[in-house]
Order: structure tokens, then C-alpha cells, then sequence
């Protein structure tokens, strides 16, 4: 039986049906993360004997009636940036290769305790970008290649998580994202991307880029799979203090239309094809949402107090690569150095940006409760290739709403759904972003138009 | 300047220099202007405090870069500024005091 691009929710009705055990499960999905992910460097590794033991163990449990939940007995991966025993976690970085936590971050025991079966650490972009990389080959596991065109990137930082969800190699993963990288990744894979509200999922145990600004999520094969992982992973951490006592539960909003922005000029001076079909997805959706057309954000200096922020923070949370030299060390050459400005930082500049977040996260969410969601391409273009500097990837687009930038300094939600393809093959994505914790909101508009379209489940040509 | 208000350019144009560091759509649709303009002096001698940091570490090319992304920063920061505040503005975290166990 081909399982490789079935959702969570027809694994788990055939585990429950003993049409396939977790066992089977697991040794199919390692087989293609040994034998497919090398093509698109979507590995770092695999995790085979921690895998036939967690999957050995499910089937005892659901074999004795014992049933944890809809990802008892799916295999699954995450992003190299969180605490994994017995396997190396990476960091993507080359002076990290071999280091080794003791214990699993909170994301890795809660999926665990709902019998999700881990089958791989998937690779990343060097220390999530945190050190400025500006061209897609910034890993020691190498440049992530969108498995749609492997010319192309994967988007990063979560550039495994992407590829293997878009390989069938996993059924669903966990990234991350400070700005863009969950999204980003979604988008150039053609999968679906959800990127949790600030402090709704904990980050104990996941590597630290801006402890403000970090956010852990699911990737998957729609915006329901989605959904389910995150009423798994979301909840309140002891082990975290901005983790928040809320958890989520996957509602759906029938009858009511929902009432959706568009910024002004998001499809304006992007990639046709990418216009084309952000126009042709709100237009599946026209009889359930009211389009508000051109709204404007705030105007204040987003990209400023983002770019002060991981800047400052970054450099504290890597100081020691900074102080010892191992910088070095990393696969890009614009990384190398990349940390090092961020020490002229003044300590009244980063805090200046952390009082002037305060204010921002109220006006945008005076901004965002006029709608159900915002809805933008998730990025201009479809992925930049391999051989270019991203700046010079797509020459010419200069347009666009920037979305992704100001809604993850103030820590709100967004998702990202397939919604076509552009020039070379290449998958584009959709986004809606929403105020803090309607993430149910998010994911109900994205079941909705996954219900109605069918570019969640194409797959990639891999033979 | 037709497609992106003054406003965006001005903020993407510090960004480019100031924070590579995050990859939004201003760091895909970077501009090229700040490599063409000469870094202020503040900048000049912040970067020379990294160098006096780390003397054997950088080379031209690594310091002509790192005083760029430093210049950048400066613009950015100036931004900030002008975003009004009073002095019972906050910073968006809150220190709470530790008693460990009796």
C-alpha cells in the first residue's frame, strides 16, 4: 500500500482499522527519508532505531484497545533545532554536528504522549538565519531543494520540514519560525504552513533565535492535518514562561461569511502567475468571505524593531560562537560574519524597540479585529534558484504587501495553503494572518478552501 | 519609486544593511543602494570597536561589510525614534521577583 501522501486523519483510520500498524508506518516513511531525502538535502537525521521503538510500542498500546489520539502511531519529523535524546540536534551548523542533548523538548514529549512516532530530525537553514545567510546554500546538510524542481529552494529556515512533507517522506513536521520560516517553506513546497500565535506552543527545548520573536509550528499536508498537531502541541509549559494557558481545538465557523483585507498593493508588481492565483483563490472562495480591498497596516517601523530585535537577541542567544570564533565555521560565507554588527547594539536601542512593540502590537490588532483574516501570496515569487543570491533570484518584483515581517514582531498567527503554480513548476502559496490566538479562524479558512480545491494534495514528480 | 511607498523603501533600505538577518520580503527584494553610500563615522567607529574586540579575525572585505550592516542599523534605529513614547512606556516584558523554595 502507497502511504506517502495520505493525511493524518486516513493514516489513523487505517491503523485503527489494522489495515497497516505503526510499525509498517514507520518503516515505510524511513525507507524514503533514507532513500528519497538525500536528493533534496531534506535530512539531518534519521532517527530508525528510536522510531521501530516508539512504533513497536504504539501497536502494542493499540493493539490492547489503548487509543492516545489522532497521531497515535504517525510518523512525523522535526526541524534540527529541537532537543532530541540520543540523536544529534544540529542547529544546522557545523560546529554543532555532533552535540547532543539529554532530554526532548516539551514539542517532542507531547507528541510522543500522544503516540506520534518520530522518524527523523529534518534539515535547516544554519542556526534558523540567524546570522543574516542571503543565498539558499547556509547548512552543513546543504542547500534545501524543493522537491517540485530541485533547482529551485525550499524556502527556509525550516527547509527540511518543507521538502519532506512535499516528498511524502514525513506526514507532517514541526518548524519554526522568527519571520517566515514555517511560511516560507509552505510555500515553496506546496504545503500547508501554520505558524501559532507567540507562546501558544512551548519552545523548551528548541534552539533560541529571538526568545521574543520564536515561534514552533506544524507543517503538513493540509491545513486539517495542521490543526491537529497543533491541538497536540499547544498548551502552557512550566518549562517555558511565555508559553500561555490556552490550548486549541479545531472549530469550524459554518453559515456566517468570513470578512477578509487584502493590503493594498499585495498583488501588485509580483509574479504574474502569483497574482494570478492569489485572484483565482479569494475567487473560489467569494460566496463565504466579504473582501475589504487596498487596507493598509499601520504605519509604523516594523522591519526597524524586528530587525533590532533578532539582531540583539541573536547575538546574546549565539554569544559563545561569537566570543570563541566558531562562526567561522559555518557553511555561508556572509554568516561567518554576519553576528558581528550586532554588537554595536546599544543596550537603549534594543530596549527602545521593545517599548516601541508594545504600542505596535496594540495598533495591529486594532488594525486586525476589523477582520476575520488578512489575506496575501505568501511570497511574491514562486522559490528563488539555487545558483543566485536571493536578491537577484527574481529580478524586477519589487510589489507586494509586507505581511510576514510586521505580524511576526507583534507574535500573531498565520497559515499558508497551496493555491497553484507559477513558472518552472513551481507551487505559490496563500496566506491568511489573523489576530493573536484565532488560529481557529485560520484554520477553518484554510479547510474551506482546501475543501474546495485540490492543490493541497498534488504531488511532486520524484521519479 | 512607484511600486513601494517612500516610507517602504526607506525602512527596506536600512533593513538591507541593518538585518539580513530575517528573511521577509525585504531580504528577497533587497535593494542596492546602501553598498553605494559611505558609511557615517559613528558606524566607521563602531565597527572598529568589533575589530579592537576580535584584532586577528576579520579581513577588508569582512570589516567593509560589517561597518555596511552597521550603518544600516544606525538608519533603522533612527526610525524608533520617531515613534512617540512616554516615559510609562514599557518595554513588552515584565520582570517578575524570584523566591525559590522554603
Amino acid at each position: 500500500m502507497e502511504f506517502a501522501f495520505l493525511p493524518v486523519v486516513e493514516l489513523g483510520r487505517l491503523l485503527r482499522q489494522k489495515k497497516t500498524s505503526a510499525t509498517e508506518l514507520a518503516t515505510y516513511f524511513l525507507d524514503r527519508l533514507e532513500r528519497i531525502g538525500p536528493r533534496f538535502n531534506a535530512v539531518a537525521t534519521v532517527t530508525r532505531e528510536r522510531a521501530l521503538a516508539e512504533a513497536t510500542q504504539a501497536d502494542r498500546e493499540i493493539g490492547q484497545g489503548k487509543w492516545r489520539g489522532p497521531l497515535h502511531g504517525i510518523p512525523y519529523g522535526v526541524k534540527d533545532l529541537l532537543a532530541t535524546k540520543d540523536y544529534p540536534t544540529t542547529w544546522g551548523a557545523e560546529p554543532y554536528r555532533q552535540r547532543k542533548f539529554d532530554a526532548d523538548a516539551t514539542v517532542i514529549e507531547r507528541l510522543g504522549a500522544g503516540g506520534a512516532v518520530l522518524v527523523a530530525k529534518l534539515a535547516m537553514v544554519e542556526l534558523a538565519g540567524g546570522m543574516g545567510y542571503t543565498q539558499a546554500n547556509a547548512s552543513f546538510t546543504g542547500p534545501g531543494k524543493t522537491p517540485w524542481n530541485p533547482a529551485y529552494w525550499s524556502g527556509g529556515s525550516s527547509s527540511g520540514p518543507g521538502a519532506a512533507v512535499a516528498a511524502g517522506l514525513v506526514p507532517f513536521a514541526i518548524g519554526s519560525e522568527t519571520s517566515g520560516s514555517i511560511l516560507t517553506p509552505a510555500a515553496y513546497c506546496g504545503v500547508t504552513g501554520l505558524r501559532p500565535t507567540y507562546g501558544l506552543v512551548s519552545r523548551h527545548g528548541a534552539m533560541a533565535l529571538a526568545w521574543t520573536m520564536d515561534k514552533l509550528g506544524p507543517l503538513g499536508r493540509s491545513a486539517e492535518d495542521c490543526g491537529i498537531v497543533l491541538e497536540v502541541i499547544a498548551g502552557k509549559d512550566p518549562k517555558d514562561a511565555s508559553s500561555v494557558n490556552r490550548g486549541f481545538r479545531m472549530t469550524t465557523q459554518s453559515g456566517s461569511k468570513f470578512r477578509i483585507g487584502v493590503p493594498k498593493g499585495a498583488d501588485k508588481d509580483i509574479q504574474p502567475e502569483v497574482a494570478a492565483n492569489f485572484r483565482a483563490a479569494l475567487k473560489v472562495l467569494e460566496d463565504r468571505v466579504e473582501l475589504v480591498e487596498d487596507v493598509e497596516l499601520p504605519d509604523l517601523p516594523y522591519g526597524a524593531v524586528a530587525g533590532l530585535i533578532i539582531a540583539a537577541e541573536g547575538a546574546s542567544a549565539f554569544d559563545d560562537l561569537l566570543k570563541d570564533g566558531r562562526l567561522s565555521q559555518l557553511t555561508a560565507p556572509e554568516d561567518r560574519t554576519g553576528g558581528y554588527p550586532a554588537l554595536a547594539v546599544s543596550a537603549p536601542d534594543y530596549l527602545r524597540a521593545l517599548r516601541v512593540r508594545r504600542p505596535m502590537q496594540r495598533a495591529l490588532d486594532d488594525f486586525l479585529k476589523k477582520f476575520d483574516a488578512l489575506a496575501v501570496p505568501t511570497r511574491t515569487t514562486v522559490a528563488t534558484p539555487l545558483d543566485k543570491p536571493f536578491r537577484d533570484g527574481w529580478p524586477g518584483v519589487t510589489g507586494g504587501a509586507n505581511v510576514i515581517g510586521p505580524t511576526n514582531v507583534v507574535g500573531v498567527p498565520g497559515v499558508s495553503v497551496p493555491n497553484g503554480f507559477g513558472v518552472q513548476g513551481l507551487p505559490t502559496g496563500l496566506s491568511f494572518t489573523a489576530r493573536a490566538f484565532d488560529e481557529g479562524k485560520l484554520v477553518s479558512l484554510a479547510r474551506l478552501y482546501q475543501s474546495r480545491t485540490d492543490w493541497h494534495t498534488r504531488r511532486p514528480p520524484l521519479d | 519609486m512607484d511600486a513601494i511607498s517612500r516610507r517602504a523603501f526607506a525602512e527596506q533600505l536600512a533593513l538591507a544593511a541593518a538585518a539580513p538577518w530575517f528573511l521577509d520580503e525585504s531580504a528577497v527584494r533587497r535593494p542596492p543602494a546602501p553598498q553605494q553610500s559611505e558609511p557615517s563615522p559613528l558606524a566607521k567607529a563602531l565597527a572598529e570597536a568589533v575589530r579592537v574586540r576580535y584584532p586577528d579575525r576579520f579581513s577588508a572585505d569582512d570589516l567593509t561589510a560589517i561597518t555596511r550592516s552597521i550603518d544600516g542599523r544606525l538608519r533603522a534605529i533612527e526610525r524608533l525614534y520617531q515613534t512617540a513614547l512616554t516615559n510609562a512606556d514599557e518595554p513588552d516584558f515584565v520582570y517578575s521577583v524570584y523566591r525559590g523554595a522554603d
